[in-house]
């Protein structure tokens, strides 16, 4: 008896432990996601493409900087999406600022492959006397599959640059405020194609240790294939990616409205067989065989 | 027997603590921050200008005075935090004297926010300002540790001891390799201190901020403190990329960091498995002046030559960094045969040039970021499934179909006629 209460006493007491040492590790991991995929938008932005700070479609992320920063934002994209993203700037005061500026919003796709806009504005030259600049791109709408020559737009991370890029050189240092919001807009069933990529998603983790070819052959071998393995495991597991997955997947699914339009076209057609079918009966009585009409002709 | 029985619930209990110990979080066990937790060093200026009363009517050194309180207010508990000064103790007219005087003023660690206020008051602006020692020595205090590593220069005024140059100083911390970010304030407006802050803030990847207002100074203060605590301690792993894809380094997955000078090309290879995909972008940063148009060319080639698929990026005027990337799939294979990995290599050049009055050395610093992920998947039709869409569809559709009845029916009665007549 005496053993069991010892028993539940020690275990009350590391129960107690365990609760008092991880409520600040869940405060800490409830403010880290606040930053990131939270519901709340994010009130920073990153410097470069490491440290982007994670976007969803649809909010509007702040961020306070200075003139000539660099501001990294990063947001999920599915296929059969057009992703876009508008920023809007508040520059410094009028008085301090020395003439005109040139701000450019840059989007990159998964793989940091520079994106053309198909429309917006994404470079614009403000004027001394403007107090807020805004810049706009618009994607071309992103596929589920292209050839691996292509820079088409495939479903994954698209990182957003901010910055200005031309500029008198008295202005620079000068405080500014920046609000960027990324939306996607779907394309519909009429641009819904076929095949399937692992999304460009990006790891963000320290590559293992270079392999050194002083070794025997086999031995890189062995680490590559290990490093696979791990990374295919990796696709749903603990490895941090630059955006966490959409809530509806990352598109190519097997749904899209072209199964409506096919499936009726495959009725109308029918129909209009039966239709052919009766019209070369003729008009007859109902539930009679046509035989004495036939034999008439 | 009691004694036994003492002995088997002492046993029992003690059996129960260790399980505790070894199953509670690690959070519990280590009072202090772990050992990869970030690293910030506030470097203050406190060089006889900073007696000047030019913001918001008070002297820049009282100004910085209050922000580092409110700094140390506000400083999140996993940030260790340093204070180090410059020109704070020599105030005499010897240049040698005066551009030794850097100090350590609080030792980076966990803060200690009543005994770090009380080393921040006893400040007096003095001496001269030796900003490229200053660096030198927060790069020393910051050492250690897989942590990020970040420095806060706040100054008002240019190196006033000429060497080292702080600019070339900055660089040649970031380049070894220790992931160390300097982020500069300056406390005037002044052209040359503009350039030379901006210069430092530049090789490291940092930013520049030019302050006006005491509250600004102490919000980007606190914000970069922040901002270092936010960012993801996932450096990326150093490599040196060969100059032949023979020689090259063999990549993991994940990311790497590597330097490239001027009209170099580096190589390095992966191994590829048929049925999966290799992704590899590349970006170049610029950490210096250069011309103001520049590329970048990323190719994976097989180990004889055969070029695969290139990723290449050109662009002209202000830039913090070119990207490009690439992506191969290896198509899978049916027999069991050729299983084995496939070896790629990957060239990385860029075309940046330069004046001839900026140094070479070290090379441009250069990020990969290398996967190895499931293979893709070609459509067999460019549309999903091979479905239809559209009014010509259903209008080819329907009258398709009316034909064929028209026809079977007109077939139907062509037999029924040949049957009778039979």
């Amino acid at each position: 008896m005496r053993a069991l209460r010892t028993l539940g006493a020690a275990l009350t007491l590391c129960a107690a432990a365990w609760l008092t040492a991880a409520a600040p590790a869940a405060a800490d991991g409830k403010d880290g996601t606040d930053g990131g995929s939270g519901k709340e938008a994010p009130t920073e932005a990153g410097t470069n493409f490491r440290t982007a700070t994670e976007i969803q479609p649809g909010q509007r992320a702040t961020a306070a900087a200075s003139t000539g920063d660099y501001l990294y934002w990063v947001f999920p994209a599915a296929a059969g999406q057009v992703p876009g993203v508008e920023a809007e700037l508040k520059l410094p005061d009028t008085s301090s600022r020395h003439g005109g500026a040139t701000w450019q919003l840059d989007v990159y796709d998964g793989l940091r492959r520079h994106q053309p806009c198909a429309s917006g504005t994404p470079a614009r030259r403000a004027a001394q006397q403007d107090r807020t600049v805004t810049v706009s791109c618009t994607l071309r709408q992103v596929r589920s599959w292209s050839e691996r020559w292509a820079n088409d737009p495939l479903q994954g991370a698209y990182y957003v640059r901010l910055t200005v890029v031309d500029l008198p050189a008295q202005d620079l240092g000068l405080p500014i405020d920046a609000e960027v919001e990324a939306s996607v807009r779907d394309a519909g069933g009429a641009h819904a194609d076929g095949g399937d990529v692992t999304p460009l998603n990006p790891v963000l983790r320290a590559g293992t240790t270079p392999g050194t070819d002083s070794g025997t052959d086999s031995e890189p071998t062995g680490d590559a294939s290990s490093d696979s393995a791990d990374s295919a495991d990796d696709e749903g597991g603990d490895v941090p990616h630059a955006v966490a997955e959409p809530e509806d997947d990352w598109g190519s699914g097997w749904w899209s409205d072209r199964w409506v339009w096919t499936v009726a076209g495959a009725a109308l057609a029918a129909l209009a067989g039966v239709g052919g079918y009766t019209l070369t009966r003729g008009p007859r009585a109902p539930g009679r065989p046509p035989i004495g009409t036939g034999s008439d002709i | 027997m009691i004694i036994k029985k003492r002995l088997a619930t002492g046993a029992l209990g003690l059996l129960t603590a260790l399980a505790c110990g070894l199953i509670s979080p690690p959070a519990a066990m280590a009072g202090e921050p772990a050992p990869d937790s970030p690293k910030v060093e506030l470097v203050l200026d406190v060089s006889g200008s900073m007696r000047a009363r030019d913001v918001d009517g008070d002297t820049r050194m009282a100004a910085a005075k209050q922000a580092f309180n409110e700094v140390l207010d506000a400083t999140p508990e996993e940030v260790r935090l340093g204070i180090r000064t410059l020109g704070a103790n020599y105030p005499g007219k010897d240049r040698t004297a005066g551009c030794r005087d850097s100090e350590r003023l609080y030792p980076v660690g966990q803060v200690d926010r009543t005994e770090a206020k009380a080393a921040v008051a006893t400040l007096r602006p003095t001496g001269w300002t030796p900003i490229g020692l200053a660096l030198r020595g927060a790069s020393k205090d910051l050492s250690g540790g897989e942590g990020t590593r970040r420095i806060v220069l706040i100054t008002d005024g240019e190196d006033s001891c000429g060497l080292p140059d702080p600019c070339d100083v900055a660089r040649e911390l970031a380049a070894q390799g220790t992931h160390l970010v300097v982020d500069t304030l300056g406390l005037t407006l002044d052209r040359k201190v503009r350039e030379q802050l901006s210069c430092i803030a530049e090789a490291t990847g940092g930013t520049y901020t030019a302050i006006q207002h005491r509250d600004q100074l102490s919000s980007r203060i606190k914000q970069l403190v922040r901002r270092s605590a936010d960012t993801p301690v996932q450096a990326p792993t150093p490599v040196a990329g060969a100059a032949q894809c023979a020689k090259a380094p063999y990549l993991g997955s994940g990311l790497y960091s590597d330097r490239e000078t001027f009209g170099e090309h580096r190589w390095y290879r992966m191994r590829v498995a048929p049925g999966q995909e290799l992704r590899a972008s590349a970006s170049v940063a610029v950490d210096r002046a250069v011309d103001p148009d520049y590329g970048v060319l990323v190719r994976a080639v097989t180990p004889g030559g055969r070029e695969l698929v290139r990723g290449s990026e050109a662009g002209s005027g202000r830039t913090d960094v070119i990207s490009s990337g690439l992506r191969y799939p290896v198509a899978d294979v049916d027999d069991d045969e050729d299983e084995t990995a496939r070896t790629v290599c990957l060239e990385l050049s860029q075309s940046f040039s330069a004046p001839a009055s900026v140094k070479r050395a070290p090379g441009l610093p250069v990020e990969l970021a290398v996967d190895v992920v499931d293979n893709d998947d070609p459509p067999a039709d460019v549309a999903a499934f091979g479905l239809g869409r559209g009014w010509v569809l259903l209008g080819v559709l329907t009258v398709g179909g009316l034909l064929v009845g028209l026809l079977w029916g007109w077939l139907a009665r062509w037999r029924v006629t040949v049957w009778r007549s039979n």
